[in-house]
């Protein structure tokens, strides 16, 4: 086994995109909490925009798009390489927290504005199910067997989940729900937030984004080192197996030209 | 506003959370990954 540690260069970059998540997500904290105005219509509890819509935008967009891509590149021969599974692993698993997230956040805003903490309409519904398929794609992965064929169905698992990804976005313009439409990536492409209120948000989408850099690279490093420990547990057991075989294998011999010679 | 600082505070304390295990994972494992190849023959 070879124990790979992170390069100089690496560490410092991991380094410096943690840091810069953290700043950026503390100045989202501080300028949503305190510098922004209240809304017109929903009045303070228009704050929550600066996590919610970021959260949900790691977990829908970056989480799946990085999962679904590195599961393609695995399923296709000219370019499969273990680090694609690894990848795709790495980034369902943060995508699973920031999904988690994004229906925890929602509810929480939901209460205030809709009167309940949840209803079982088309985005919430969606979004509950991308849930679902991320939690049996983490416990697909625990499944022991092959690591081809685990790499190979958890792939495809990926990509089934991904094709919910669309329908959560569009689900808001399909079905007539209690969610409200998007407020950035519309139909015109034209927001409809401005000033300081379009400022925050959109450094609250670069903070979680940083956020969600940092998590994947950590997550990585945790998943390489896991499978070369795997790999070294096994070859460790194959030699001590072949160490028990050896002096057998050897006394066999002499067992037999010991039996030959006697008379 | 306490929806407002329950929304932020389940947030950022889950990902703080989170966070901290990644980092208390990986370093489990570099220091087990270490002890291996210290051992190894």
């Amino acid at each position: 086994m070879t124990v790979a540690p992170w390069s100089r260069r690496t560490t410092l970059v991991v380094r410096a995109v943690g840091i810069a998540a953290l700043v950026s997500v503390v100045a989202t904290l501080w300028l949503g909490i305190w510098v922004t105005p209240p809304d017109q219509v929903q009045h303070d509890l228009v704050r929550l925009v600066y996590v919610h819509p970021p959260i949900a935008w790691v977990a829908l967009y970056l989480a799946f798009g990085t999962a679904a891509l590195a599961s393609i590149l695995w399923l296709w021969r000219r370019t499969r390489s273990p680090m694609w599974d690894r990848l795709a692993a790495s980034a369902v698993e943060v995508g699973a927290v920031f999904t988690a997230l994004t229906l925890v956040t929602g509810s929480i805003w939901g209460r205030p504005t809709w009167g309940v903490w949840w209803a079982w309409d088309a985005r919430l519904t969606s979004t509950a199910l991308l849930l679902v398929m991320l939690l049996g794609y983490l416990a697909l992965r625990r499944v022991p067997g092959d690591p081809d064929a685990r790499a190979r169905r958890c792939a495809v698992a990926a990509i089934i989940a991904a094709v919910d990804v669309p329908i959560v976005h569009f689900s808001v313009v399909w079905w007539r729900t209690l969610h409200q439409g998007a407020t950035v990536l519309n139909a015109n492409l034209s927001p409809t937030i401005h000033g300081s209120m379009a400022w925050t948000l959109l450094l609250g989408f670069v903070a979680f984004t940083l956020t969600f850099v940092w998590m994947l690279a950590q997550r990585m490093r945790i998943e390489t080192l896991s499978q070369q420990l795997e790999g070294a547990e096994l070859d460790e057991a194959l030699q001590e197996r072949w160490a028990e075989g050896a002096p057998a294998a050897a006394s066999a011999p002499a067992r037999a030209g010991a039996a030959e010679a006697a008379p | 506003m306490s929806y407002i600082a329950a929304g932020y505070a389940i947030a950022l304390g889950t990902l703080g959370v989170y966070a901290l295990s990644l980092v208390r994972r990986r370093r489990r494992l570099e220091a087990l990954a270490a002890r291996v190849e210290r051992d190894r023959p």
